[in-house]
């Protein structure tokens, strides 16, 4: 049985570009490719929020409201509720003064899955036992 | 020259807008530009807003979308503006703008 883990690492902050959007909803669709994979065959994707891109993670972002487009949130929501593994780097929301009780939470939803905050040396070791990293 | 300056980004721009002279000067936050207006950096606040003299206004739409409020910001001479706000400000105050 061959797994296949795929690191998705966001560095952007959101809405300015669709970078970090894209990592996300690419890091979502890994449930489609099931239909490409031979029998055994799995793809486990990781989301990896570093750098500015720990600002895509924020609760209570109102862009439906603002502008009528699905937030960056919602998209981190749904790949909590999809278990999808998500860390966000504590370093860098300390540098950024962010607390943890900021970040986005999917309960609500009925997520059993939580954002996990880690030190980057723990991003560091997903990155070492993935076949592929895509930075966004 | 009243000079209107709209930030956009949160990286790159800061050393622009530090040689930026005017009679009267407004610095515009919108989009991720915002995020000067409500992160610290180490403990230290934006060298976008260490600008003498400016006036500073933060676009509450572009606040609220990336899920930050008023509560948020990290100096009391950012002014939390609207669109309307913004409109009135640029047709009425500032005679010349500029997009960094």
């Amino acid at each position: 049985m061959a797994d296949t883990k795929l690191l998705f690492l966001v560095q952007r902050p959101p809405y300015k570009s669709e970078n970090p959007r894209l990592a996300i909803t690419h890091a979502i669709s890994y449930q489609t490719v099931d239909l490409f994979l031979e029998e055994g065959e799995t793809v486990t994707p990781v989301l990896a929020f570093v750098g500015d891109g720990v600002l895509n993670c924020l609760k209570d972002q109102k862009s439906i409201q603002t502008y009528d487009t699905t937030s960056t949130e919602t998209h981190v929501k749904n790949s909590l509720l999809l278990d999808i593994k998500v860390i966000v780097c504590k370093e860098d929301l300390e540098r950024l003064g962010i607390s943890h009780d900021r970040l986005a939470d999917a309960a609500d939803m009925g997520a059993e899955s939580s954002i996990n905050v880690a030190p980057f040396v723990e991003i560091m070791k997903e990155m070492e036992t993935s076949k592929h990293l895509l930075c966004f | 020259m009243k000079l209107g300056v709209f930030l956009s980004d949160l990286r790159r721009t800061e050393n622009t807008i530090e040689r930026l002279k005017a009679e009267k000067f407004g610095i515009f936050l919108v989009s991720n530009g915002i995020y000067h207006a409500t992160l610290k950096f180490n403990g230290e606040i934006s060298p976008v807003l260490k600008i003498q003299g400016a006036n500073y206004y933060a676009l509450l739409e572009d606040l609220q979308t990336r899920g930050l409020s008023e509560n948020n910001l990290v100096d009391k001479k950012i002014k939390v503006i609207t669109y309307d706000g913004l409109v009135d400000l640029i047709m009425n105050d500032y005679e010349q703008l500029a997009w960094l």
